[in-house]
This record gives C-alpha cells, sequence and structure tokens, in this order.
C-alpha cells in the first residue's frame, strides 16, 4: 500500500506500519464519533425509563412508539416541511448573496473594501440572540412576526457574516493569473466570474452552507419568540413540546431529532463528494 | 409513561382557534373574541382545554388560543412580545420578583376588588405573591401553592424496615441503614442549580425554625446568623446518603432513581407528585415534612406560591380576559384546577380529593416562607442565584457554611441596607 | 487590475448591496439598539433613565457582578484555547491523513462529520448520559479496567466540569474545521507536493514545510470562528450544566451569563436588559479588538499570490 497524493498517483511510499498506524488512528476515531450516535438511535426506541435504567443496552423493543408519539402529538410532516422551506430559503439566499459579496471583497481592490470585510465581520461577533428584542420590534413593524419570510431573513442575516468570512478567506487563494488571462481574451466581469471563479469555489461554498445549515435547521430559539402560529412552526420547535417544566420526553426527543438530522445528513453525504473529487477537479494548474 | 393526546380532539377542544387558523378560515361570527394564553407549562395543554371548556359553556362568544412555551425560554419569548406591544391577552407568569419585574415595566393589568371581587377569595400571602411592592396592587391571581418536603418510597423503606423519619436524627439512622442494605437513602444531587435550593429551603427550614426567618424578614438578621449557618452544616451530613458522585446527578437523574425504586427518598416539592404520577403511576410513593430538628420541635414546611394568571395590559380584549381572570379565582376552577393538574389551589374553599394533595394542605397548617423565593428573588443577585451556587460549593466540599452564608449575606447587602455591616 | 471605470464600480456595488442591506438591517441595526440599551436604569423591563456608564460600572467592577463577569472571561479563554488545541489539532491532523485517501477514506469522512448535524439538545443529554456519575458508560468503563480512582462527578466538581463541556464540544464540532483544513489542503497544488517528495521529504516535514504553511488561509478562518465561537459560547454549558454554569460558577461563560442577566433563568435569577446590555458590548468589543487585529496579523502570514 501506498500513500496517494489526490489524484491516486503514489509520491512517496509510507512503510506499511506507518499506513496501519494511520488506518488505526482513522478507525479509532470513527468509532468514537459513531458510537454515541448509535446510542443516539437506540434511546429513540427507549422510554425516559428505560434511557436512564439501561443507557447503553438495546432498547427493549425496536417498536418505533416514540415516533408514534410524535406523530400523534405533532403535525410532524407539516413541521417537516417548514423547516426544508425555512432552511433551503435561507441557506440559499446566504449562499448566492454571500458569494456576491466574498466575490467582490476577494477579487478587487477598492477604496473601503478592508471596511466592509470588517463590517461583515462584526455582524459575526455578537450573537443575534442578543439583540431580539429589536429585532422583533423592527419585525414587527415590518409586519413579519409570525412569518416564515421573517425567520428567512434574520437566518439569512445572521448567517452572511460567517459565509462572507469563509468564502472570501478561500476566494482570495485562487490565483489571479486564470482572470487575468480570461480578461486578455475579453471575457466579462460576471462572465470571469460565473464560469471560471465560482467553479473552483465549490467546496468552500460547500462549507459556508453546511456550516449554516446545520445551525439553522437545529434551532428552536427564534422560531420559539417569532413564530406562534402552528402552521408555521418548525420541526425542532414543535419538538419542544415534549420538554416540560419538571421532566423532559427524551425517549420522544432523541427519536425525533434524530430522524430530523436525517435529511441534512442525506445531503451532507451527497456534498461530501466535492471535496475528495474536488482535489482533481479543483486543483489548480 | 406520558398519557397520549391524540391531536384532533386536543385541537376541537382547544377551540375554533387553532383549527380556523390552520385552515386559513376565519369564523364569521362577529361577537365571537379569542383569547391568547400563553404558559410554559405546555404538558398541561389538555387540562387547560378542560378548564377553558368550563368557562366557555357559560360564556359561548369566548374562545381559546393556547400557546405553550419551553419552559426555559418561556421568560424570553413572553418579555420580547410584551416589549413589542404584542403577547397574549391572558399571561401565566411567576410570582414574586418575577412578577414584578413585569408589573413595573407596566406591562400587566392591575387588579383591583372592584374589577375582580374574587380577590377575596384568597389569602394574603397568596396575594402577597402576586403584588408588586411598590404600588401595593395585585397584577394576577394565584394559581397554585406549594409545599417543599420528602418524598419516600413506602415499599422501599418497609421492605428494609425502616420507618418514616420524624426527628434529623431518625433521618440520618433511616439513611444508615438504607445504606446498609445497598439501597440509595437520598436520590438528589446538585447538578441542577434550582433543586439545589430547593434541597437547601427544603431541610433547613425546620432547623433554623420560624423565629429566625421573621428576624430575617426584620432586617433583626442576616443569612450569617448562627440558627442558619447551623442549618446550613446539617446539611454536609446527608452527603454520605446520596447517591455516589452526587454533584454531578442532575434533576432528571434523581427523578430516575427515585422513580425506579433505587433510591429511598427525595427531597423535593408538591409540584413533583404530578410530575412523578405522570411517570409512573404505580409508584408507592408518600409525601411528608422534613423531619423536626429534636423530637416535638415542630417540623415546619416551606410553602410558596407558584405563579399566577395577569392579563395584559396593551390587550384589546380587557374585558374578556378579566371575565377569565375572575373564572380562575372561583372555587368551581379551583376544585377542578386541583384535581386535573395534581396542584393545590389557593382559592379558599377548595375540596381537595386527592388523598395526598390532602395530607399536602394538612402540612400547610405547620408551615413558614420558602424564605430566599418569597423574600429575597426581587433584586439582582437574587439571594437564590446565591445560595444556589452557595449549597454547590457546600457541598461539594469548596466552602464552609459560613462562607456560604457571608457570599449569600454579602450579595444581599448590595441592594438591602439592613444586611450591610456597622 | 481594471481600470477603474464606472461600469466597474457598479459591478461591485451591484455584488455587495444585498448582503449590505440585509446585514445591515436585520444585525447591525437591531445590534447597535441593544447596545444602546447599556447607558440605560431599568425599571423592571421597561427602560427607564439614562445613565450613562452606570451599567458598565456594574458589570465590571460592582460586586459580585465583576467577579462573575471576570470569572466567565477567563473560562471563555480556556475554552479557546482547549478548542484550538483538542478540537483543531484534532482536526488537522485527521485532515493532513485524509488527504492520503487511503482505502476507507471517504468512509471516515463521514464518520467524522456526522456529529456536527446533530442538534447540541441531542449531543448534550447523550453525553450527560455517558459522563453521568451513577451509570455513565465513561465511569463503569474506568471501574472496569480498575480505574476506580479515576471515576468522578465528571459534570459535577468545579475542575472537571468546563473540561468535559469543553471536549462534548470538541467531538460535536471537529469535522466542521476538519473540513476546513482538508478543503484549504485539496488547493495545494499537486507540482508543490510532488517536488516536495522527490526532494525526500517525510510527512512531518512535507506537513511544516509545504502544507502548514500553505493552508494559512484556511486557518485564518478556523482560528477567528473558534475564538468568536469561544467567546459566544452558549449552546453546549447550556445544555449540559444549565444556565447558571453549574457547579457554582464553574461553567459560566460570557453567552450564559449574558442571557441569564437579559432574560433570568426560570428559577432564580431577574432580568436586567442594562446590565445584560452592557455585557454584550464588553463581549462585542473584546472579540472585535482581537478578531481585527489577528485577521491582520494572520492574513499577512498568508502567502501572497
Amino acid at each position: 500500500m501506498s500513500a496517494a497524493i489526490p489524484d491516486g498517483r503514489p509520491v512517496a511510499a509510507d512503510g506499511p506500519i506507518k499506513v496501519w498506524m494511520i488506518q488505526a488512528f482513522l478507525i479509532f476515531n470513527s468509532i468514537l464519533m459513531l458510537y454515541p450516535i448509535v446510542i443516539v438511535v437506540l434511546s429513540g426506541f427507549k422510554s425516559t425509563a428505560e434511557i436512564y435504567s439501561t443507557p447503553f443496552s438495546l432498547p427493549a423493543s425496536f417498536e418505533p412508539k416514540n415516533l408514534v408519539t410524535i406523530w400523534e402529538q405533532t403535525r410532524f410532516p407539516r413541521y417537516l416541511l417548514n423547516s426544508l422551506i425555512v432552511t433551503v430559503s435561507s441557506v440559499t439566499t446566504i449562499l448566492v448573496v454571500g458569494t456576491l459579496a466574498a466575490y467582490a471583497l476577494a477579487r478587487y481592490r477598492f477604496r473601503g473594501n478592508e471596511l466592509i470585510y470588517l463590517f461583515f465581520l462584526s455582524g459575526l461577533m455578537v450573537p443575534l440572540k442578543l439583540a431580539i428584542i429589536p429585532l422583533f420590534i423592527q419585525l414587527t413593524s415590518l409586519g413579519l412576526i409570525d412569518t416564515q419570510l421573517g425567520l428567512i431573513l434574520v437566518y439569512t442575516a445572521m448567517g452572511l457574516p460567517s459565509a462572507i468570512f469563509i468564502l472570501t478567506g478561500f476566494l482570495r487563494t485562487l490565483p489571479f493569473e486564470l482572470e487575468e488571462s480570461a480578461r486578455i481574451d475579453g471575457a466579462s466581469e460576471g462572465r470571469i466570474m460565473w464560469s471560471i471563479m465560482l467553479p473552483l469555489a465549490r467546496p468552500a461554498m460547500v462549507i459556508a452552507g453546511i456550516h449554516n445549515a446545520v445551525p439553522i435547521w437545529n434551532d428552536f430559539f427564534f422560531p420559539l419568540v417569532m413564530v406562534q402560529t402552528d402552521r408555521l412552526k418548525t420541526l425542532p420547535q414543535g419538538l419542544t413540546i415534549f420538554m416540560g417544566e419538571y421532566n423532559t420526553e427524551w425517549g420522544v426527543l432523541f427519536a425525533g431529532l434524530t430522524l430530523a438530522a436525517l435529511p441534512i445528513t442525506i445531503v451532507y453525504m451527497a456534498l461530501s463528494r466535492q471535496f475528495i473529487s474536488g482535489l482533481t477537479h479543483g486543483a489548480v494548474k | 409513561m406520558t398519557h397520549t393526546i391524540n391531536r384532533r380532539t386536543a385541537l376541537t377542544a382547544l377551540g375554533a382557534a387553532g383549527a380556523a387558523l390552520a385552515t386559513g378560515i376565519r369564523p364569521a361570527a362577529a361577537q365571537s373574541t379569542e383569547l391568547s394564553f400563553w404558559t410554559w407549562r405546555q404538558e398541561d395543554r389538555t387540562q387547560y382545554a378542560e378548564l377553558f371548556g368550563m368557562f366557555t359553556r357559560d360564556n359561548p362568544g369566548i374562545r381559546f388560543a393556547f400557546q405553550g412555551f419551553e419552559p426555559q425560554n418561556y421568560g424570553t419569548a413572553l418579555s420580547t412580545a410584551l416589549a413589542a406591544g404584542r403577547g397574549p391577552d391572558v399571561i401565566h407568569i411567576r410570582a414574586y420578583g418575577g412578577l414584578e419585574q413585569f408589573s413595573k415595566a407596566g406591562y400587566l393589568e392591575p387588579l383591583s376588588p372592584q374589577t375582580v371581587p374574587e380577590l377575596a377569595n384568597y389569602t394574603p400571602s397568596a396575594l402577597a405573591s402576586v403584588t408588586d411592592r411598590s404600588d401595593r396592587k395585585p397584577y394576577a391571581v394565584p394559581f397554585a401553592s406549594q409545599t417543599l418536603g420528602i418524598f419516600y418510597n413506602r415499599d422501599v423503606l418497609s421492605r428494609n424496615g425502616v420507618q418514616p423519619p420524624e426527628t434529623w436524627d431518625q433521618l440520618i439512622a433511616a439513611c444508615k441503614a438504607l445504606k446498609d442494605k445497598g439501597v440509595i437513602p437520598l436520590a438528589n444531587g446538585m447538578a441542577t442549580a434550582f433543586m439545589a435550593e430547593i434541597f437547601t429551603a427544603a431541610l433547613t427550614l425546620p432547623l433554623h425554625g420560624k423565629a429566625f426567618n421573621d428576624d430575617l424578614v426584620a432586617g433583626k438578621a442576616t443569612f450569617e446568623d448562627p440558627r442558619y449557618v447551623g442549618a446550613l452544616a446539617k446539611l454536609l451530613e446527608l452527603r454520605e446518603y446520596m447517591p455516589p458522585g452526587f454533584t454531578g446527578i442532575d434533576y432528571p437523574t434523581m427523578q430516575q432513581l427515585f422513580l425506579s425504586g433505587r433510591a429511598a427518598m427525595f427531597v423535593g416539592g408538591s409540584f413533583e407528585i404530578a410530575n412523578f404520577r405522570r411517570q409512573n403511576a404505580n409508584l408507592p410513593m408518600e409525601f411528608m415534612a422534613p423531619p423536626a430538628p429534636t423530637a416535638g420541635a415542630p417540623r415546619l414546611v416551606p410553602v410558596f406560591y407558584d405563579g399566577g394568571y395577569a392579563v395584559n395590559a396593551k390587550s384589546d380584549k380587557k374585558e374578556a380576559a378579566l371575565k377569565l381572570i375572575r373564572f380562575f379565582s372561583t372555587p368551581a376552577f379551583g376544585n377542578k384546577f386541583t384535581e386535573l393538574l395534581g396542584n393545590i389551589s389557593p382559592i379558599a374553599g377548595v375540596r381537595i380529593a386527592d388523598p395526598m394533595l390532602a395530607r399536602v394542605a394538612e402540612l400547610n397548617k405547620t408551615s413558614g416562607d420558602h424564605i430566599t423565593l418569597v423574600h429575597f428573588r426581587y433584586q439582582s443577585p437574587t439571594g437564590s442565584e446565591l445560595l444556589t451556587a452557595g449549597v454547590q460549593k457546600l457541598m461539594g466540599g469548596s466552602a464552609t457554611p459560613a462562607q456560604v452564608a457571608k457570599e449569600v449575606t454579602d450579595g444581599i447587602a448590595t441592594y438591602h441596607a439592613p444586611f450591610r455591616r456597622g | 487590475m481594471l481600470q477603474n471605470d464606472l461600469g466597474r464600480k457598479l459591478w461591485i456595488a451591484a455584488l455587495l448591496a444585498p448582503a449590505l442591506v440585509i446585514v445591515l438591517l436585520f444585525v447591525i441595526v437591531p445590534i447597535a439598539s441593544a447596545f444602546l440599551y447599556a447607558f440605560y436604569s431599568w425599571r423592571g423591563l421597561a427602560r427607564a433613565d439614562f445613565i450613562g456608564l452606570e451599567n458598565f460600572r456594574l458589570v465590571l467592577f460592582g460586586e459580585p457582578f465583576g467577579t462573575w463577569t471576570f470569572n466567565a472571561l477567563r473560562n471563555n479563554l480556556i475554552v479557546f484555547t482547549s478548542l484550538m488545541v483538542v478540537q483543531n489539532g484534532t482536526a488537522f491532523l485527521i485532515a493532513f491523513v485524509l488527504l492520503k485517501s487511503l482505502p476507507g477514506h471517504r468512509f471516515h469522512q463521514v464518520a467524522i462529520f456526522l456529529p456536527v448535524i446533530l442538534s447540541s439538545v441531542i449531543v448534550g443529554a447523550m453525553w450527560k448520559l455517558f459522563l453521568n456519575p451513577f451509570f455513565g458508560l465513561v465511569n463503569q468503563g474506568l471501574i472496569a479496567v480498575g480505574l476506580q480512582s479515576w471515576a468522578q462527578p465528571w459534570l459535577g466538581q468545579p475542575q472537571t466540569a468546563l473540561g468535559s463541556i469543553i471536549f462534548v464540544n470538541a467531538w460535536h464540532w471537529v469535522g466542521f474545521p476538519a473540513l476546513l483544513f482538508l478543503a484549504g489542503m485539496q488547493r495545494i497544488s499537486k507540482d508543490v507536493i510532488d517536488a516536495a517528495r522527490l526532494d525526500g521529504a517525510g510527512d512531518m516535514a512535507l506537513m511544516r514545510h509545504v502544507i502548514w504553511p500553505l493552508v494559512a488561509p484556511a486557518t485564518t478562518v478556523v482560528v477567528i470562528l473558534t475564538f468568536i465561537g469561544s467567546m459566544n459560547w452558549f449552546e453546549m454549558p447550556f445544555v449540559m450544566a444549565g444556565i447558571d454554569g453549574t457547579p457554582a460558577g464553574a461553567t459560566d461563560v460570557l453567552g450564559l451569563y449574558f442571557y441569564r442577566t437579559a432574560f433570568g433563568s426560570a428559577t432564580g435569577g431577574l432580568q436586567d436588559f442594562g446590565r445584560a446590555s452592557a455585557l454584550a458590548v464588553l463581549m462585542f468589543l473584546v472579540i472585535a479588538i482581537v478578531s481585527v487585529f489577528w485577521t491582520r496579523a494572520l492574513r499577512r502570514r498568508e502567502l501572497p499570490e
């Protein structure tokens, strides 16, 4: 076995012992990552009492009773759909708007560049939770309280600074030669951005997308404060009805939130190809 | 475990409100008023549907929109909405300082015997829990009294030949006997902050006595009083009878240890009764007053009021809201509330059919204030947050009773003149 | 570079405008309004009189608030340093070995990222089960291998509580910096690596002299995001130790302290928007000064094109 650089062409061979050590490290790490997740999934089949009496054994039965509870007591499909609407809209807007801004900041020198960069960065420095009251008042005056559009705008605004930060960092590292030669060939700025630079930024866009999608998908704070109409609730918010004052139904929450993680998991698995394959296609020169 | 609520029945029971919104059809009836009600008690949704049902039978023009919140973030959602001039018509609200911060801001409608004649149905101490001390007006009607004490598992105790302890020495002896038999004597841990305060309040009141409470409130004593320090020191004797690693035992774990019979006793409050029953209906549990310091001394139980129902000052349906508040103060409501929710309604003349609640009501006759909540939770740093951190250190072994008492006193002294030294 | 004509200016403005408007309207303006709260006294939850810097004085020097503030700040700094080592160090290492594309690397790449997807509520609750002093797997495991004395109430004692939560946070998020590093390493041209390998560079040399300097942009992103994340740390300690920083403030951080001050804890503290906003302003100042300074320093370290 030999170590290969990305396109699979062996360069310098790692000795077999070293390869085994690396494999052992990776396998150990993956077990550490996956075992607790297995426990989470198993806990989804248990009652709260069972979780606390036998947390690490197999559930007494694999009947999906917690899922039945969720199905009966919440409008699960509706909440799921709402979460999808809110997350997909927010992340799409973040990526589109954020990439444009990051591109401007990373690829052009102009007066105020640094200042605008810091302006976006400052939006990252304080959690928006802090400003929930002024934000709420502002959304009320815009008629956006208790609407999905209000949530989407808040999430977009919240996600843009980090997306711009990440994307600017990556776009900056792309060599200027490509751009210059395209310009000499007479390509328009828009065309250079769209057909030459952005395809190279795909891994960074995936990262910025995931960095925002996961917290938005899992958030129940903003919906809790901003959305009261049952029809508009998101999935994590809807599942908070199982968190009581003195008792939380952990089995139900484990089942519900694990299920809620499935869509994102699938999306990530699909996108993870962007990375290793991105090596061969994305690597410059 | 949990009762399964049929989603559809719950919705219909809540009135056309939810359904109408869900389908986007607004009811045409012009005379119909919709009252919104916000609460952190989302687990009581079906019971409230029934309670509201009693009201709507006599007031057919009023419908309800029940909005339950995740309890930890209820204050955030509520104060944010009120700050923007929104929020529900009727508000489920915490008592004491928790109420005052809303009433001082003008968010709540003051109540008076003219608008709510049923205020006469409450005792002065119950009304005090929902009264703003600056203008002496009540801003809510209280919904439940809570009593602190000790739960015990009848079967576990008798199986191990242990009698329910009546004095502190008997408590220690009982704990020792249980531990020798391999049973965890006390389920309590320290990893959930508010339970650290409950634990302390429940056990120390009979030890330091009511006279100390009176002196403390009158400004004649501080928490550094030897009676209080002595009571705190007694708590240390319990460390070896709490679960192994009790500093890291959180509230859910405590509950499960007691509910599964692995722990014999649980220091807590009457608010657990409904909670424990929902989780394990067959648990042979009993509730008793904390032990007396010596035989014959009174076994005082700390009592407090949980909160109340208030009217949003900005509500445009105040008339209907006040009507509901008046209904919430009637014995008929109190009876149903006690029956359905397993908590003691503080309304005069309430019938308590449930034997365990009846015993709690009996214990309330020998009670004192839950001192940090009832008197020292009006300004920051609150007595509660200071005591919680102090007791966590005390039980964890990193502070002495005297140090804890000093920290609590010094913290409160920053705004409470009688606690300031010379 | 392009000529500085009107078209170019309009093009750049068009690229920036949407983001600027959204961030200004829904982040900067609300936050600035919240900052103003810091200069007022509060009658319960309603704003009362302008009181200048009094809230700042209370938060910094008033007792016990000052002690709480500096305790929380100290914990934030511990969180940052520990996450840099534990979370980002591991992430770098994993990214480097994933880059070798050994058999099964796709599997490992997915595995390391799965926790990131889970909600903090679940991750926190699950690790609380693992760390439970009574039936937790960690203690049971230690006892099983004869290390009884190592078994302890991880989340219950001041010496271990914060460290345990930091570990869980690292477990939860390690996939993210790993991905960032991986993406950064992928940008490195094969020729550069080939050349280094042909020069006989081993892994260590390759890492130190080629990869490390070339992933500098990714490192900048990771360091700054970790710093800001650590200073605003909230979710994991909230889920695992509660809003009060149990035990006795050992896990208290500025995010929790701010939230508790602003919105109270249902069972102990009251709400005070004045002090809370003063805290927020201070948090912002610390984060802003450090990040701006750092971004510039780190960007200088990045290679010129």
